[in-house]
């Protein structure tokens, strides 16, 4: 089992299963492969920045409501500049949460044993940088806002129904489905992990 | 974080046409258009919205680390989303404003940016 993040000589240490790392490690590499800009980046800066300009680009509001989430509208009442302000930054927020992905993704491999043949059991020490810790806690807020809309959790009073049903169900008890209930457990898990590392950062 | 939902609350759309021309009808010579004031000097606003999935406690840091509010702003601001659904988070100028709400997204709160009113 996880333990809790604590802040030590400006590292956030904590120790978690391999399995647990697995897991997280699967839902960032979802999370990002989910969230990058569908123009990917050649390796041209300039050829990057002429395409991040827009040129034929014309992002329209997302149609998946967990990707609207993530690039949401940036004006309540008026769509012209809400799709506006869509145009010029889609593209940059897309690649900046992608590359943040990448470095939360690149600090819990990091952390994991070289031979590749573990237990899932077996304990893995983390000690995340300032900015390892900082990059990590944004993209859990990636994963659970994307896991939040698959679940329907649009309000508090969804949440808090959410969680009723799941901890029936973990008693054997309810109807919610097998998916839903491994969705939860991962939204649960993330949220404590979350809470963990935070509470680490605000001191 | 609160109750209040974060979907479906549109306000009336805002009149657009500030800055259009007039209607049709009689113009008097020599009348000065006193009330075409240049929208820059009005103070935009940076809002966040609301939801059930950000973390309280992600909030205040996202605050005080993006804004560089002290803790008890950071905080204060936070139970404003959480318990009124919205917070006014900065003000001014609309291109400052804009960068903020694309820095909240970044964060993954959902922030909006208008002319204060």
């Amino acid at each position: 089992m996880a333990t809790t993040f604590r802040a030590r000589k400006g590292r956030f240490t904590a120790t978690w299963d391999t399995g647990e790392v697995a897991v997280v490690l699967h839902l960032l590499r979802l999370t990002r492969d989910f969230v990058a800009p569908e123009r990917e980046a050649t390796g041209d800066p300039f050829l990057d920045l002429v395409a991040g300009l827009g040129g034929t680009a014309d992002p329209q509001e997302p149609s998946d409501p967990a990707l609207r989430r993530l690039l949401p509208p940036a004006h309540r009442t008026d769509s012209e500049q809400a799709a506006e302000f869509r145009r010029l930054t889609e593209h940059t927020l897309r690649s900046r949460k992608a590359a943040n992905l990448a470095t939360a993704i690149t600090a819990l491999a990091e952390a994991l044993p070289e031979d590749g043949d573990h237990e899932p059991d077996e304990p893995v020490q983390l000690a995340l940088d300032a900015d390892q810790a900082r990059a990590l806690t944004m993209a859990l807020t990636d994963i659970r806002l994307i896991l939040g809309e698959r679940l329907g959790m649009t309000t508090e009073e969804d949440s808090e129904r959410l969680h009723e049903e799941f901890a029936r169900s973990l008693e054997g008890e309810g109807e919610m489905d097998a998916a839903t209930v491994q969705q939860m457990a991962y939204y649960d898990f993330l949220t404590w992990v979350q809470e963990s590392l935070t509470g680490a950062m605000l001191g | 974080m609160g109750v209040r939902r974060r979907v479906g609350a549109v306000a009336m759309h805002p009149s657009s046409s500030s800055t259009g021309p007039a209607a049709p009808g009689p113009r008097e010579a020599g009348q000065v258009a006193v009330l075409d004031r240049p929208e820059v000097d009005l103070p935009w606003v940076t809002i966040v919205w609301n939801d059930p999935v950000n973390l309280m406690s992600y909030v205040s840091w996202v605050f005080q680390t993006h804004f560089g509010y002290a803790k008890e702003k950071a905080h204060t601001l936070m139970m404003q989303v959480h318990e009124e659904g919205r917070a006014v988070v900065s003000t001014g100028t609309r291109e400052k404003m804009e960068a903020d709400t694309e820095a909240m997204h970044g964060y993954g709160l959902w922030a909006t940016f208008q002319k204060d009113d």
